[in-house]
């Protein structure tokens, strides 16, 4: 059972569609990137699967069921600048937001899930950090704390967008290390990712999208210079020197 | 003087209307401190003026002074101004500053006309509504002030109810949706919370200025802390402070408006804060600043006396 299937999939803010027919479904426990230039809908997409903006037409299926966010089988990483980060609140606080599926309404948050919570703030090497004001954390430790946030939902498929934007080599390091953890669990963790140097050795399939699924499989097949031009048109000239980097790797 | 407070604190019915006011001040600080972080303080204040022109239809259809009566009007039109503020940044270009500045005014306009309608019938120029626009917790008296503290005490347990709920979807919206939490619903509910609480204050506050006791306890209890639910209950103390000192000393000068004292002693407490507050407060951070440029330098001069008495060898 693939634990994601998009089918036909169009969305709209305005007249004109931002996602297009789009359908492609995920195996279970792989990391998958999600590529394509600016604007292509890569957020867009995400969002429409996790249900936070509303579809034209299509079918979305996670685990061949229609996704409830009460299921709590999906985690979910925004892209960091969504939030005000002035909020009066401290990295382990934000990182429990991601137990409240759990608590269920009215109860707070119990010793046990602080315990997992401090956890995965270790998980992402932010300990140290747990009761440092969210605001005087720097923007790639934002990141992490997002990145917490998520594995404390618990989640069998997780979304992020765009989590490596702002980090440091090292960091991105760490971050790939732990999604290649988690797959190892048998999660199933897709990824928005800009940076096609590093695709080949991330990721096991690519989705390249715009407006339209491009082209969507296992990243040796898919992932070839002749796909890539359709996704980035005319951008390629720059495009080119990328790739050949990537072929002779 | 003194004579004069403990015969106003023995009497039960200044008691009860400290209680009540206390209450009030909770609630309002509590929600205000939500709304606050919500960017939605303004909002408070458009419901605030926009309760008049209830209050003035109210007294009108049903031609008597009962406080339960004027409540509902005024809760009546506080909605439609909330909702209208929402509605009018979701369907047109009007940004919220401008809708809210749209709405503030054209029901406080239509709520001084009404106002100046009802002052003209017979019964409408002692009916004390004018009391409506700067407060006059003195004069709430019995089962209306029972009212008063009753609803300010719903309220102050609903917020505690749904405190983590409301708290995610301040942050993070798009995650708190994530997590199944019924966000809309949770939008509506918060509006009519804030709602109420205004709608509750006006008769001790008053229209203009109940704003402040939204307003004024939360900002001023953003300076003391880093957490939100210390933030919380911080500006709901404040906000007791102010509604019990506010009510104090109107009770004591005969005829005072209750509302700007309890405003005053709001940003009172405010100023304090702004100056004061540990880590935050300006004259603090000021001190340690020069504690700690003072520090700096003196390290500096010792290094540069190494360095000078390397040069030396
Ligand atoms: N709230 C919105 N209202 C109207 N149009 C929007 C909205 N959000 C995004 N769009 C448009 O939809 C298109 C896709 O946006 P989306 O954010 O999904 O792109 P993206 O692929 O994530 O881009 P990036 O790489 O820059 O993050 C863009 O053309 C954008 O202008
Ligand atoms: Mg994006």
């Amino acid at each position: 059972m693939n634990p994601v299937v998009v089918e036909n999939l169009t969305v709209a803010y305005q007249k004109k569609p931002v996602l297009s027919n789009v359908s492609f479904e995920v195996p279970e426990g792989k990391l998958i990137g999600i590529i394509g230039p600016n604007g292509a809908g890569k957020s867009t997409l995400i969002k429409a699967i996790l249900g936070l903006i509303p579809k034209a037409a299509g079918e979305i299926k996670i685990y061949d069921k229609k996704y409830r966010p009460k299921d709590r089988v999906v985690g979910y990483v925004p892209q960091r600048g969504s939030v005000d980060w002035d909020f009066p609140t401290n990295a382990l606080d934000v990182v429990l937001m991601g137990r409240y599926g759990h608590v269920g309404w009215f109860k707070r948050p119990g010793k046990k899930d602080t315990e997992i919570a401090m956890e995965c703030l270790k998980k992402v090497g932010m300990e140290k950090y747990a009761n440092r004001q969210i605001s005087q954390l720097s923007g790639g430790q934002q990141q992490r704390v997002f990145l917490a946030r998520a594995l404390a939902q618990d989640a069998k498929v997780y979304f992020m967008d765009e989590p490596f934007v702002g980090v440091d080599a090292a960091t991105e390091r760490a971050i790939i290390e732990l999604l290649n953890e988690l797959k190892r669990q048998g999660k199933t963790v897709l990824v928005v990712h800009h940076d096609l140097q590093t695709v080949k050795e991330y990721f096991d399939h690519v989705m390249l999208l715009n407006v339209n699924t491009i082209a969507a499989g296992p990243t040796e097949e898919v992932f070839t210079l002749e796909n890539l031009t359709r996704t980035y048109g005319g951008k390629l000239s720059f495009l080119e020197k990328d790739q050949l980097i990537v072929e002779q790797k | 003087m003194n004579d004069l407070l403990r015969m106003i604190l023995l009497d039960a019915n200044t008691q009860w209307v400290l209680i009540g006011t206390m209450l009030l001040g909770i609630a309002s600080g509590v929600l205000g401190g939500i709304a606050l972080l919500r960017k939605q303080s303004l909002i408070g204040d458009a419901v605030a003026h926009a309760a008049l022109p209830g209050i003035c239809i109210a007294f009108l259809l049903s031609g008597e002074k009962s406080l339960f009566v004027l409540l509902i009007g005024a809760t009546i039109t506080g909605l439609l101004a909330a909702y209208s503020i929402q509605f009018i940044i979701s369907s047109s270009i009007i940004k919220e500053d401008a809708a809210i500045c749209l709405v503030l005014s054209v029901f406080f306009g239509f709520g001084i006309v009404l106002l100046t309608k009802v002052s003209q019938t017979p019964s409408g120029n002692k009916s004390g509504l004018d009391d409506f626009i700067f407060g006059q917790a003195a004069s709430l008296v019995g089962n209306d002030v029972k009212l008063m503290a009753g609803a300010a005490a719903v309220l102050i347990f609903i917020t505690a109810l749904i405190f983590k709920e409301l708290k995610v979807l301040t942050f993070d919206p798009s995650f708190a949706k994530g997590l199944g939490l019924p966000t809309g619903l949770l939008n509506f509910l918060f509006l009519s919370l804030l709602v109420a609480a205004v709608v509750v204050g006006i008769q001790a506050v008053g229209v203009i200025l109940m704003a402040a006791l939204l307003i004024t306890p939360a900002i001023a209890a953003r300076y003391w802390t880093n957490s939100l639910s210390k933030m919380i209950v911080i500006s709901g103390i404040f906000g007791a402070l102010s509604g019990m000192a506010g009510t104090l000393i109107s009770t004591l000068g005969e005829g005072l408006p209750t509302g700007p004292f309890i405003v005053v002693t709001a940003t009172a407490l405010f100023l304090i804060s702004m100056l004061f507050a540990p880590e935050r407060g300006l004259v603090t951070k000021w001190i340690k600043r020069i504690a700690n440029n003072k520090q700096l330098r003196n390290n500096k001069l010792l290094q540069g006396e190494k360095r000078s008495g390397y040069h030396e060898l």
